[in-house]
């Protein structure tokens, strides 16, 4: 009897150790690789944010520069729907540097081919939103902007683990958020249950609705997490922009201390800091409170210390608030969250902002040889390689590698489809114009929904502003005065026609929401339409006007050649060693 | 009483043994691996990462360089005193005091997958980086040290025939000692058939976390 309970006893142990060594727990420990150095980014976006006492006009305003060079540019609008009950959300993988030759088709159509394979319960109804490589307003005017931070590297999970990544969360979060809190709080419940990560490593996301905009940073915990671990798959913190400020992310991780009592400025998964004391990022013991960059995302440069290239925090500080005088050289991580602008911002003046080439700055990138003789300042944007060493050029705002810009206007004062704006620019700034498209649209130009960088294509308006870019670069110092007339003429025109557009469509709206959607359609749609054809004009303007380092005046048929600046061809002289001709005998 | 006993027990049993079993099936038993062992990666991609958090909470002591010629795997450990630069990350952690500088590798554990990106930040092109990695196995093939292909980024790191990610797993794969793919990356069967037609052991994990104990037991 004691021998069969014996054996009972023992299968039974042997059973339940070979369970258990099933699934090994999520490692709570992991060393510390690379103190002190996080994998950071700094060739990608930038964000503004601007509270709605720090707008001239109330808006809360965001802003996305989609700085990249080879990924996709297309956008879509995507209708509000309703589902059935029980129906489910495919969840889908989006690789940011991702992009397909347009005979494949719309991105969009053939996004089933980077199904996860997982699904999740869809809600009833599902909000409209403007869909670019993210989602960035929705019907409720909850408005988002980009910008990869990074993380350190033993954070970054790659595998297959994690079923989402920062696009998808932002996409959910267009169907399903009226707010800008319930944005973060179902992005970062997502990314903790089903893991977050994949393509991406740390990101940061402005969230914006008419009453306010938030900093959300998210990050996966590491290659070894597993859905079925039972730990959260991410780990994420939020801060609220004061009202009356303004803040930038440039590629770095923004939220410092914390204060999660503080429930109207501070937001966080709940492993905020159990997850840094696990991996050591944080000791407790330290004697200092726990700092969420510091933690998840340090880096110890300044815009000086950098030669420029991480120079845009500094230099966004120092555009809005120059009496502060801050120092280049202050470290970046000891620049402030946010900043009272001495002069508040208009949807102008955060244009301007995102054009941005460092003027005036020891890291202005046009400065001496590095602009050539036409003063570009779009010359060397990566730095270069010489001997075997790397050098610095300055990173500006207004670097000329995005896909294209966003600017968010959300505004309380007004109905969800008035209120809303995303103005959308393809291409580098300098050369590029923001077209405005009220949240109430219900299409967009076929032009914006296809093309991709490697096949020139005239039906894609993606490629009339390359095409006006292209031809400025030759002789920059003249053909962008040229351009900055384009832009006088249609986009400065299109934001001082703002009122009058939004008073008309609040009036249709008063009698009927659709006409107002409707007339705002066609407005936006006939508006953006005229200025792709302004550009593939001005594009071919500068190709004659322009054409052999000559000046062709169009009007009076006459041709005269361009004037170098006097220090570059003293330069020539001096390099090339040239001998001045002998001097003829009168 | 007692056949209470054997209800509630035995499935106990059954389930735990299968549970042993499971993740065997179909696969080639975990080969042997030596000390010192170079981590790597094919094709610049974050995966080497992944490969690297595996290897520390195995808790294995290694060198790692992301982009080593095969002169640089040939000066063993502490990769001849290369000091990482931009574009050339370098690592060493194997124990000194038991592998001297200089002792040969036994082994190298290449983590497979593309990035253009990372590529770029090393300034290779695919080429570039199919011929490196080719070299380096053709030295290991050589001087009879062990290759373990590591797959760990699932359906991402996979592509059409001719892809960046399908290059790589061609110049690695087939002339790897061991093969260990995450399941998401073989749905097609692709690992399976390379290491069934070459003969080389192969492992199949649910997620990276598997690899960690493929890993201890192939250094045990």
């Amino acid at each position: 009897m004691l021998h069969r309970r014996g054996f009972w006893m023992a299968a039974s142990l042997i059973g339940i150790v070979c369970l258990l060594s099933i699934q090994p727990s999520f490692p709570q420990k992991c060393e510390v690789r690379y103190p002190g150095l996080a994998a950071c980014p700094n060739e990608h976006c930038t964000v503004v944010m601007v509270g709605k006492k720090a707008s001239t006009d109330g808006s809360v305003i965001s802003t996305h520069t989609s700085d990249c060079g080879s990924c996709d540019w297309t956008w879509r609008y995507v209708p509000a729907a309703d589902h059935d009950q029980g129906a489910t959300r495919r969840i889908y993988y989006f690789d940011q540097f991702g992009t397909d030759p347009p005979r494949k088709g719309l991105r969009w159509d053939a996004i089933e081919d980077n199904f996860t394979g997982f699904e999740i319960p869809e809600v009833s109804h599902t909000y409209g939103y403007l869909h670019g490589m993210f989602g960035y307003m929705n019907d409720n005017q909850v408005a988002l902007g980009e910008s990869t931070i990074g993380c350190r590297e033993q954070m970054e999970n790659s595998t297959s683990a994690p079923k989402f990544d920062i696009t998808m969360l932002t996409l959910i979060a267009m169907e399903r958020a009226k707010t800008a809190r319930e944005a973060i709080q179902l992005m970062g419940d997502l990314a903790v249950k089903y893991g977050y990560g994949h393509t991406d490593s740390g990101e940061m996301l402005s969230v914006s609705d008419p009453n306010e905009v938030w900093i959300f940073e998210v990050m996966p915990v590491g290659p070894l997490w597993t859905p079925d671990s039972g730990q959260p798959g991410a780990v994420w913190c939020a801060q609220r922009v004061p009202d009356d400020h303004v803040s930038v992310c440039p590629n770095e991780s923004r939220i410092g201390e914390i204060d999660l009592k503080n429930k109207d400025y501070f937001m966080a998964s709940p492993n905020v800091v159990s997850f840094a004391v696990e991996q050591k990022f944080y000791d407790p013991k330290s004697g200092k409170p726990f700092n969420w960059k510091r933690a998840y995302c340090p880096s110890e440069y300044s815009a000086q210390s950098s030669f420029g290239s991480r120079g845009r925090l500094w230099r966004f500080m120092d555009l809005v608030a120059p009496s502060k005088q801050f120092s280049p050289g202050t470290p970046n991580m000891d620049l402030p969250f946010s900043i009272r602008p001495e002069k508040k911002l208009s949807v102008a003046d955060v244009m301007v902002i995102l054009r941005d080439k460092y003027d005036g700055t020891p890291f202005y990138t046009a400065r001496g040889l590095q602009g050539g003789p036409f003063e570009n300042p779009n010359l060397l944007p990566y730095g270069f390689e010489l001997d075997g060493k790397k050098y610095d050029t300055g990173r500006c705002i207004g670097v000329n590698r995005a896909e294209y810009v966003t600017v968010t206007q959300s505004r309380d004062w007004l109905p969800d489809p008035i209120g809303g704006i995303v103005w959308i620019g393809f291409g580098a700034q300098d050369t590029h114009c923001l077209m405005p498209f009220y949240q109430g649209v219900t299409r967009i130009p076929e032009s914006f929904e296809f093309g991709d960088h490697w096949e020139f294509d005239r039906r894609s308006a993606r490629w009339a502003f390359d095409y006006v870019d292209f031809h400025t670069q030759v002789v920059y110092s003249y053909a962008i005065k040229d351009v900055r007339k384009a832009q006088e003429k249609w986009e400065k025109a299109a934001i001082d026609r703002t009122p009058e557009i939004d008073a008309y469509a609040l009036q249709l709206y008063k009698k009927s929401p659709d006409q107002a959607r409707q007339y705002l359609t066609d407005y936006c749609n006939n508006n953006a339409n005229l200025v792709v054809n302004a550009w593939w004009s001005l594009g071919d303007e500068l190709m004659v006007k322009y054409m052999h380092f000559w000046y062709y005046d169009i009007r009076e048929r006459k041709r005269e050649p361009l004037k170098y600046p006097e220090w570059w061809l003293r330069e020539v002289v001096r390099y090339n060693q040239l001998s001045p001709q002998p001097e003829t005998k009168k | 009483m007692r056949h209470i006993q054997r209800t509630l027990v035995l499935p106990f049993l059954v389930v735990g043994l299968v549970s042993l079993v499971l993740p065997g099936w179909g696969q080639e038993s975990v080969p042997r691996a030596r000390l010192p062992v170079l981590t790597t990666s094919a094709g610049q991609s974050a995966d080497v990462n992944t490969l690297n958090v595996i290897m520390d909470q195995a808790g294995m002591k290694y060198d790692y360089c992301d982009v080593p010629t095969a002169a640089v795997v040939k000066s063993g450990v502490g990769l001849g005193g290369a000091k990482a630069r931009a574009g050339f990350h370098v690592e060493v952690t194997t124990d000194v005091s038991r592998f001297k500088p200089g002792t040969p590798y036994q082994t190298v554990v290449f983590a497979v997958g593309a990035s253009l990106k990372g590529m770029g930040a090393s300034g290779l092109t695919v080429d570039a980086e199919v011929k490196r990695v080719s070299e380096i196995i053709q030295y290991c093939r050589q001087n009879k040290i062990m290759v373990i292909a590591v797959h760990p980024g699932g359906q991402s790191k996979r592509g059409a025939p001719g892809s960046d990610n399908e290059r790589m797993i061609d110049a690695v794969m087939p002339f790897a000692d061991y093969i260990i793919a995450a399941k998401d990356g073989n749905k097609d069967g692709r690992f399976t058939k390379i290491a069934k037609e070459k003969s080389i052991p192969f492992s199949q994990v649910d997620y990276a976390l598997g690899i960690v104990g493929l890993m201890k037991k192939a250094f045990e």
